[in-house]
């Protein structure tokens, strides 16, 4: 989270290739850059009837994706649209009050292959490892890396550890992790760096379902242990 | 109709994707080589949003259960009839039943598009018939093709395509021409030392054997390792300098978020070639203007049109004065 003598950052906005732009709010993990992200990419969506050649935005923690038809949309133009919508977003956004989910997790042993490293990392013993990470309840701040994945926050500091420095090639879907300030579920069989502390079956993908994910950006999450 | 008898390394079902999902974490898939894609769709009279199969390398064969055209695009695996006849990648085949068709593999290239009348017939899931193996999208149940599969073209018994070949004036892989692979430079050049462009462009890269639809790994000389960042969306083309310090160009089963700097983005006109980038295959990389870039895929777009247009106008003309009608 944002230490409160920091200023303001600029925001950015650069190319992401030849066909889309990046609009960058923050360089570091705050929850009101990421509703503000989320807003910004919901009012570059409703521009799409006014801006020939404008895609679909993608929002992320702190960023929008942009992309854009460079044949129908000039890209000073585009950059001229979106920092006018930026400006129009620049108060801090009302929280979003989505849908609490309470996800059962099996914590450590075999479905949480990290948690004991995770302990003696953070100084801490694996039941208060647990405690901690069940006892804060969560956003939903993004989705994305893999269909359904949920990167959620803010994690307390007391958790927080970089990646780890080989990724595994394959972490079982279900696992819950966590990795600097965020914690995350892993819908599918993927590679992975975060840290396993444990597992759900909570049905988070789902294609023939609508929406087929469990999350949304704006929901909120509390994990139990069971 | 074909039955697929030996699918080789990879066959799969494939569209020009589901773009506009990576809100929800899905990526575009589709063809690794859109415009292998594109050619085998206008041979198969078949709409631009037509399905075909992106075989991969060589080992692949099939048989013709029910006489029908066959398009062949993309990289020429080495695909030839049973009987030895060669099958051109760049044209429309008419085979009998009993046919068989195998990809016996070759020099370049990575993935060929076959094609089938109107486009091969295979249900739509997020608005895509494009298969992702890894999450089980598309295709058939989410799956690669294996034996037995059996594929039905849109317009089945007709066999009107087999008049149209590819217009010799015009190259059939225009991303096939050598040269290095360009990018253009950002979005997270400030999270990376100074030095980054330079080493990647200096540098002569072999595509890693680990490679796949997700990304191509590039090996050679390890840059400085990439640091975190806070994670922001990535595209196919990105190329992301991660923990390892070992370059990894995204491609269209690629993730949608990314935690690494991207350096640069390969830019849309030259996607067909990196599906077509071989595992073992040297490349050099080098910084493009944006403009440029544009300006390339407008030349690549209309060069597709002329062609296209050339295709139809060609079908029509043969079937006319074969008496068929229009």
């Amino acid at each position: 989270m944002r230490d409160t003598a920091e200023s303001t950052p600029q925001v950015r906005i650069d190319r992401m290739g030849d066909d889309a732009l990046l609009v960058t709010l923050d360089d570091a993990l705050d929850l009101d850059a990421n509703r503000r992200a989320h807003r910004i990419a919901a009012v570059v969506g409703t521009s799409r009837r006014s801006v020939p050649g404008l895609g679909v935005a993608t929002p992320g923690h702190a960023s929008v994706l942009v992309p854009f038809d460079p044949a129908r949309c000039d890209e000073d133009a585009l950059r001229s649209v979106l920092e006018a919508i930026v400006a129009a977003e620049a108060t801090p956004a009302p929280p979003i009050e989505g849908t609490l989910h309470e996800i059962t997790v099996r914590y450590g042993g075999e479905d949480g292959a990290d948690l004991a490293e995770v302990a003696a990392r953070t100084g801490l013993s694996e039941a208060e490892v647990v405690r901690i990470h069940a006892g804060v309840e969560y956003h939903v701040l993004v989705l994305g890396f893999v269909p359904g994945f949920p990167y959620l926050g803010i994690v307390p500091a007391l958790l927080d550890l970089p990646r780890r420095a080989t990724p595994r090639v394959r972490v079982p879907a279900g696992s819950v992790a966590i990795a600097g300030r965020q914690t995350g579920i892993y819908p599918f069989d993927t590679p992975g760096g975060w840290h396993l502390i444990g597992r759900t079956e909570a049905p988070l993908w789902n294609a023939a379902r609508t929406p087929p994910a469990l999350l949304a950006p704006g929901d909120r999450v509390r994990f139990v242990p069971g | 109709m074909l039955e697929v008898v030996e699918p080789g390394p990879l066959a799969t079902l494939q569209d020009r994707g589901r773009p506009g999902l990576a809100r929800l974490g899905v990526p575009p898939s589709g063809a690794c080589d859109p415009w292998g894609l594109a050619v085998a769709n206008a041979l198969s009279a078949a709409p631009p949003e037509g399905v075909a199969v992106e075989v991969t390398l060589g080992g692949a064969e099939f048989l013709v259960i029910e006489a029908c055209t066959v398009a062949l695009a993309g990289a020429d695996l080495g695909a030839a009839r049973d009987d030895g006849g060669s099958l051109a990648a760049g044209a429309v085949h008419l085979l009998p039943a009993g046919a068989r068709i195998r990809f016996a593999g070759s020099a370049t290239g990575m993935r060929a598009y076959l094609g089938l009348a109107g486009g091969i017939v295979a249900p739509r899931v997020l608005g895509s018939a494009a298969t992702c193996v890894r999450y089980g999208l598309g295709g058939i149940d989410g799956r690669q093709l294996r034996a037995g599969d059996r594929l039905t073209p849109a317009r089945r018994g007709d066999l009107g395509a087999s008049h149209r070949t590819w217009p010799a004036r015009i190259a059939p892989h225009p991303g096939l021409d050598g040269g290095p692979i360009r990018f253009v430079p950002g979005p997270d050049l400030r999270h990376l030392p100074a030095t980054t462009t330079d080493v990647l462009v200096a540098s002569t890269w072999t595509v890693g054997n680990s490679s796949d639809r997700m990304g191509l790994r590039l090996e050679g000389i390890a840059l400085p390792p990439g640091r975190e960042i806070l994670s922001h969306p990535v595209v196919p083309g990105a190329i992301q300098l991660p923990a390892d310090g070992r370059p990894l160009i995204l491609l269209v089963d690629g993730p949608t978020i990314g935690g690494y700097p991207v350096a640069g983005v390969v830019p849309r006109w030259q996607l067909p070639r990196l599906g077509q980038l071989r595992p073992g295959e040297a490349l050099t990389l080098a910084p493009q203007d944006a403009a440029e870039a544009r300006a390339a895929w407008q030349e690549q777009q209309r060069l597709f049109a002329v062609a296209a247009e050339a295709i139809s106008a060609d079908a029509l003309w043969d079937r006319l004065a074969d008496g068929v009608g229009g």
